[in-house]
């Protein structure tokens, strides 16, 4: 039996995002600050990010570092599609989703032969290909001079004006992919993945089919990565295959929930909240005239959560619950 | 056309020693601690540093400071191993590659933050002095650390083969269990392996100096380079290694002439994949590397 105190702790936290989600829903209407805005929003982009990595790198353990791959064919697709042929983001959006599906099935069952650094490792190297690629085929993909979206607002167009359309798109996107983890958590499917993440012979010796589960958080967390790149595209209006299909990236989006709390729903959220306004405020003091040093500390925060915190916020949390609760 | 594949082969050879050297440290150090180490470019990166102000400042010649940045190397690997990896030895292997990553990322900010982006290099009388043999051009340079690389190869496996310290590693890398069992101090072998691997890459860096520059992020460079190489050899596997980075050097010549200059990259990339599907314990396929990806 799990003590009162911890109980209390799991109904609140449903609460807790309920009230979270309707402040946010309200909150454009109050403050128009385009920074505060922006951070929001950023706050939210890489908590869905991080929850969409979650998937495949929390749940089942398939540590990816190669998710850069599916934001960047997401956000490929979409925009060339818009530029060639004019179609709106929202078609190319499907199409990019359709395109990473494809992509993470066609990678994911080789790789998933893998283990421990060698599936990292070849991750890293699906998206440094694409990359490559991309600047290479530059004819058609612009290379690495990336390509400007035409700037044509209007919700048929994914493009605003203001930062609080953005902010809606992204909160919905977010309680969305909160939502999946959450029902994926509490399935037989989200049970098949702890399995195999725990110990992937047993989990098949039991009966899960470990090859096919694998394959399906990997299609899932591909699909909802892809959304996030033609977000960020419309967002910023500008891609180009250096950032798009960056290292840098695909650390951020294992990082946030590592930091929130690995294989959990509410981690990477917990995580984006902390670890976003930190980065961006870090930034926005450092980055001028200290250039690099923000990302000293950032270096230094990372080794200093794999060395003390390895559960992650959610873990420390957790434990206080529990252990003042069994002390009661 | 003989003649181009000629010069190719030379050159990827030469550019081969290179990454060969660089390529034993990594795996020496993730045969013996199972640690993927994604800070090992930025060790490169800080000998090449070191070398380029030594010569800055003193004139020194930048074959002569291998006797100093090579130590130097070693204990900055040491300490790396006491402050980094020592805490996470027993961590899932994906923690060990964020806290690699996180040094990894620190290390390049601070070399950003304190020598700026500029391009730097060493300019001595012998950086351009090229041998021509029958209309073949060798330059001096990089055949010097060519000769140098294999040297220094060949020194660590007779230190690995011959000494006891050596032979302490070799077992802790076949088998750590057992090798506790026999008495080994493990703590203590990893510590070591960790300055030997680093003062490796640390030679790899002084000897690249001469011919090409440095820069912040130079490391991110090589170390994927490395991983390549490191996977192809077979995980853990120092003649692997060795052979691994001569056959990339190789394939990034070809590749570069025959295909395009900024398709090299994907080329080897392709083959780290292949290798990794078709047969992910490499060329020399050691015992036990299945264990290791297990981990």
């Amino acid at each position: 039996m799990k003590p009162a105190r911890f109980q209390f702790w799991k109904t609140s936290q449903g609460i807790i995002l309920l009230l979270a989600f309707a402040a946010l829903l309200i909150f454009p209407q109050v403050v128009h600050h385009p920074f505060v805005l922006h951070l929001l929003i950023m706050m939210l982009f890489y908590a869905s990010l991080g929850a969409a990595w979650n998937i495949i790198g929390g749940f089942a353990g398939q540590l990816s570092l190669g998710h850069a791959a599916f934001f960047g064919l997401g956000a490929y697709t979409c925009v060339l599609l818009h530029h060639y042929t004019g179609v709106t983001p929202w078609v190319g959006m499907l199409l990019g989703v359709l395109v990473a599906s494809l992509f993470a099935a066609a990678i994911g069952y080789p790789c998933f032969r893998l283990r421990g650094p060698f599936f990292t490792l070849a991750t890293i190297a699906f998206a440094e290909v694409l990359r490559i690629l991309v600047i290479y085929f530059k004819d058609f993909t612009k290379g690495s001079v990336g390509i400007t979206i035409p700037q044509k607002m209007g919700l048929g167009n994914f493009m605003f004006r203001e930062k609080a359309p953005y902010l809606y798109i992204i909160l919905i996107f977010t309680a969305g992919v909160f939502l999946i983890s959450y029902l994926i958590e509490k399935s037989r499917f989200g049970y098949h993945l702890i399995a195999l993440r725990e110990d992937e012979d047993a989990a098949e010796s039991l009966g899960v089919n470990t090859a096919r589960t694998k394959l399906k958080a990997a299609v899932i967390s591909a699909a909802l990565t892809s959304f996030g790149g033609v977000f960020y595209a419309q967002y910023i209006m500008f891609i180009e295959p250096y950032s798009e299909f960056s290292l840098d990236l695909s650390i951020q989006f294992a990082l946030v929930p590592m930091i929130g709390g690995m294989g959990t729903s509410v981690g990477p959220i917990i995580g984006s909240f902390v670890l976003t306004p930190l980065q961006e405020l870090l930034r926005s003091w450092l980055g001028g005239q200290f250039a690099g040093l923000y990302l000293v500390i950032y270096g230094i925060i990372l080794m200093l959560v794999v060395i003390f915190m390895p559960q992650g916020i959610l873990g420390l949390i957790k434990s206080f619950w529990t252990s003042s609760g069994e002390k009661s | 056309m003989i003649q181009d594949l000629m010069q190719l082969t030379i050159n990827g050879l030469l550019q081969g020693g290179i990454y060969s050297l660089i390529s034993i440290g990594l795996t020496l150090i993730f045969g013996v601690t199972r640690v993927v180490n994604f800070a090992h470019g930025e060790f490169l990166m800080l000998a090449m540093y070191a070398t380029f102000f030594l010569f800055q400042m003193s004139g020194m010649d930048p074959y002569f400071s291998l006797l100093i940045v090579t130590p130097l190397l070693f204990v900055l690997g040491l300490v790396a191993e006491r402050l980094v990896i020592h805490p996470i030895l027993n961590a899932p292997s994906f923690m060990q590659i964020f806290s690699t990553v996180g040094l990894s990322v620190a290390l390049q900010n601070a070399a950003l933050f304190f020598w700026k982006a500029d391009y730097r290099s060493v300019k001595t009388a012998y950086s351009t002095q090229t041998l021509v043999a029958s209309d073949l051009l060798i330059s001096v340079p990089r055949l010097i650390a060519f000769g140098a690389a294999v040297l220094i190869s060949w020194g660590i496996f007779l230190y690995l083969k011959k000494t006891y310290t050596g032979k302490a590693i070799r077992a802790v890398a076949q088998n750590r269990t057992a090798s506790t069992l026999m008495g080994i101090n493990i703590r203590k072998i990893y510590f070591l392996t960790f300055g030997l691997g680093t003062a490796l890459v640390g030679m790899a860096g002084v000897l690249l100096m001469p011919v090409y520059y440095v820069f912040p992020t130079v490391g991110g460079l090589f170390v994927l380079t490395a991983f390549v190489v490191v996977v192809l050899g077979g995980m853990g596997n120092l003649t692997g290694a060795f052979a691994g980075g001569l056959i990339i050097g190789l394939v990034e010549s070809y590749s570069g002439f025959y295909l395009a200059t900024q398709l090299k990259e994907a080329v080897y990339f392709i083959i780290f994949i292949l290798v990794l599907f078709l047969k992910p314990s490499g060329l020399y396929g050691i015992v036990g590397s299945e264990e290791m990806g297990e981990k």
